[in-house]
């Protein structure tokens, strides 16, 4: 395999001179929640890139720890997200719909969105051909069909695991957004091999509740105040030309009990705000790809 | 050529079910409304963790919060261990007693006999004992032949019962460590729950090929191990998470049926000086709320099954 330097799939864009955004509504922020929906393997197939878990299998530990989301934590999540008004869109391990298909029915009825997050979380990209990963996409495009009546629109790679051809993939089997860059605070095209568009919609690591909580072993009393800083900033300068911002969660995490309440407060606080849209990825990825794609494309090749 | 194989992508087990024999799907929200015994709807139970770690314990290949982790030999971190056994706990049993809490001591079995001193005044207290393997330099792994685990169980539970007189009926891995067979040696050994998964706030039936345990929810994340051990935060942000943790839990268990808030404590942890009143206060605050109650491991095991909540 050649060494890959960097990903080629955008141009350098500074946040300056952009052309404007507006969303609906004279809105600053377009305001997205995305639920990572997942299923870790009890004895996953090995990686020949990355060890899957932590300790010796059973890792009954961390695969227990991810189980509580879907037993537990999903419920309780939505439950608060529906108090708000505030849809999700659901970053899917697709074989959550043939494991767990009362929580695919529940999305569906508070209108969520579906699109893919890979089939299992302990699957990769890593190492796979063309083809393989083309039926990973496949895969997801009939199964959230068949769950939901859902396109497949959105892309979230499993684990983030990318290959050099990941996102011309994607373009070619027709999704229409991938989260695999997080190069940006606005939509923005990406660059692949494919004739078919592909937006780039901002999925914000600084806010997931997966690194602030686990990696970086932020405590939750300060977890609130990342995101409506996060936020505030983001709708000040929305005032000027649209931003995107989303709360990436687990409900593994956000759905304990000593964490529910961020979300209620975060939400409580965003949603108090007039000018706010309150979107899912896919219809943020379709208003950008209307209205502003060409001209970020040919700006870009100006500004270049 | 690919490195992945084409038999990758046949996924045997994606059904619905999970995909390991130990337990079927049930959401939290579907149970059943209940109350606990006396009417409460959150029933508080208090874990303390009684650990011994052998100076010259295993580095790996699991390694327990608070294994050794300075060269060898570390007396700084064997004696700031052995702390806990020796003052910790006794402001642990001042704390509790207090508040009219008597806990589960998950017993590395080698304490039983090392310190008599300390067992008569946990059995004084009618404080259940459970067996929580044997010191926490022999951790629960699939590194182990069968038969060396076996022996781990027998020796835990035989020592325990022998030197308690209590039917010791709950086992916990040490550190959530098992391996593939430890429920089933578990269950063999004569043991009735475990508290080693992490995925649900109330009990379940747990398969094993000697029959069912209960696994009981003993918390992780909000474990002193986890938050102030591992995770390095200062107590404030302990006080905080158990805190919100309560609230949370009693609110869901008034409006949704009879809910568990499991305290995971360790001596050599929560007890130091500067930590110990503020679980002081929480405990306070949760045994003086309405409709709260507390109980050992077995306790609530034994009334979770009364209850029959399970199809």
């Amino acid at each position: 395999m050649t060494a890959w330097a960097e990903p080629f799939s955008y141009d350098y864009a500074p946040y300056t001179g952009r052309p404007n955004i507006e969303w609906p509504n004279g809105a600053r922020v377009a305001f997205w929640v995305a639920p990572n929906i997942e299923f870790y393997e009890y004895a996953p197939p090995p990686s020949p890139t990355r060890e899957v878990w932590y300790r010796p299998e059973p890792d009954i530990l961390n695969y227990s720890m991810r189980d509580y989301g879907n037993r537990v934590g999903f419920h309780r999540m939505a439950d608060v997200m529906a108090r708000h008004g505030v849809r999700g869109s659901v970053s899917l391990n697709v074989a959550v719909c043939d494991h767990f298909p009362a929580i695919i029915e529940r999305c569906c009825e508070l209108e969520w969105e579906l699109f893919s997050h890979g089939v299992y979380n302990t699957r990769y990209l890593y190492d796979m051909t063309e083809d393989q990963q083309r039926q990973i996409i496949r895969d997801s495009r009939e199964t959230i069909l068949r769950a939901s009546g859902q396109d497949l629109d959105g892309w979230l790679s499993p684990a983030i695991s990318n290959l050099e051809t990941t996102q011309d993939l994607l373009a070619e089997e027709g999704v229409k957004y991938t989260l695999d860059l997080f190069h940006d605070d606005q939509p923005m095209p990406v660059k692949t091999r494919s004739e078919n568009r592909l937006v780039s919609v901002p999925y914000m690591m600084e806010c997931n509740d997966v690194p602030v909580l686990n990696f970086k072993n932020i405590s939750p009393r300060n977890y609130l105040s990342i995101i409506t800083s996060h936020f505030d900033r983001l709708y000040a300068e929305g005032e000027e030309s649209g931003t995107v911002m989303c709360l990436p969660l687990h409900p593994y995490l956000i759905g304990q009990p000593h964490r529910l309440h961020i979300l209620d407060e975060a939400l409580k606080y965003i949603t108090g705000h007039d000018k706010v849209w309150l979107a899912t990825g896919r219809e943020i990825a379709a208003h950008f790809e209307a209205n502003y794609y060409d001209s970020f494309q040919s700006w870009m090749e100006g500004a270049a | 050529m690919s490195l992945i194989s084409d038999d990758y992508f046949d996924y045997p087990n994606r059904g619905p079910q999970m995909d390991q024999g130990h337990y079927g799907i049930r959401y939290l929200r579907d149970l059943p409304k209940f109350e606990w015994q006396g009417g409460a709807s959150l029933m508080v139970w208090v874990t303390v963790h009684l650990e011994h770690f052998p100076m010259d314990m295993p580095r790996g290949p699991v390694k327990p919060i608070g294994a050794m982790e300075r060269p060898a030999p570390s007396v700084w971190d064997y004696s700031s261990r052995d702390y806990g056994n020796r003052v910790g706990i006794y402001r642990l049993m001042e704390v509790l007693d207090a508040n009219g809490i008597r806990p589960t001591a998950a017993m590395n079995s080698v304490l039983a006999t090392r310190y008599p001193r300390l067992m008569a005044d946990v059995l004084k207290r009618g404080w259940e004992v459970a067996a929580a393997g044997t010191d926490m330099g022999h951790l629960h792994h699939s590194g182990l032949s069968e038969a060396e685990e076996k022996a781990l169980v027998a020796e835990a539970f035989g020592t325990l019962r022998d030197v308690s007189g209590q039917p010791v009926t709950g086992w916990h891995s040490p550190s959530h460590s098992q391996s593939a067979v430890t429920p089933d040696l578990v269950a063999e050994a004569g043991g009735q729950y475990i508290c080693d998964w992490i995925n649900d706030d109330m009990p379940y039936a747990f398969h094993t090929r000697a029959g069912d345990l209960t696994q009981m929810p003993l918390s992780y994340d909000l474990s002193d191990h986890k938050i102030l051990a591992a995770q390095h935060m200062p107590i404030e942000d302990y006080e905080y998470q158990l805190g919100a943790a309560f609230d949370m839990m009693l609110a869901e268990s008034r409006e949704r049926g009879g809910r568990i808030l499991s305290l995971s404590l360790s001596p050599w942890v929560i007890g130091q000086p500067g930590r110990v009143d503020a679980l002081n206060r929480l405990l306070t605050r949760f045994m003086s709320a309405d409709g709260v109650a507390t109980a050992t491991g077995a306790e609530i095991c034994r009334q979770w099954t009364a209850l029959e909540l399970e199809a």
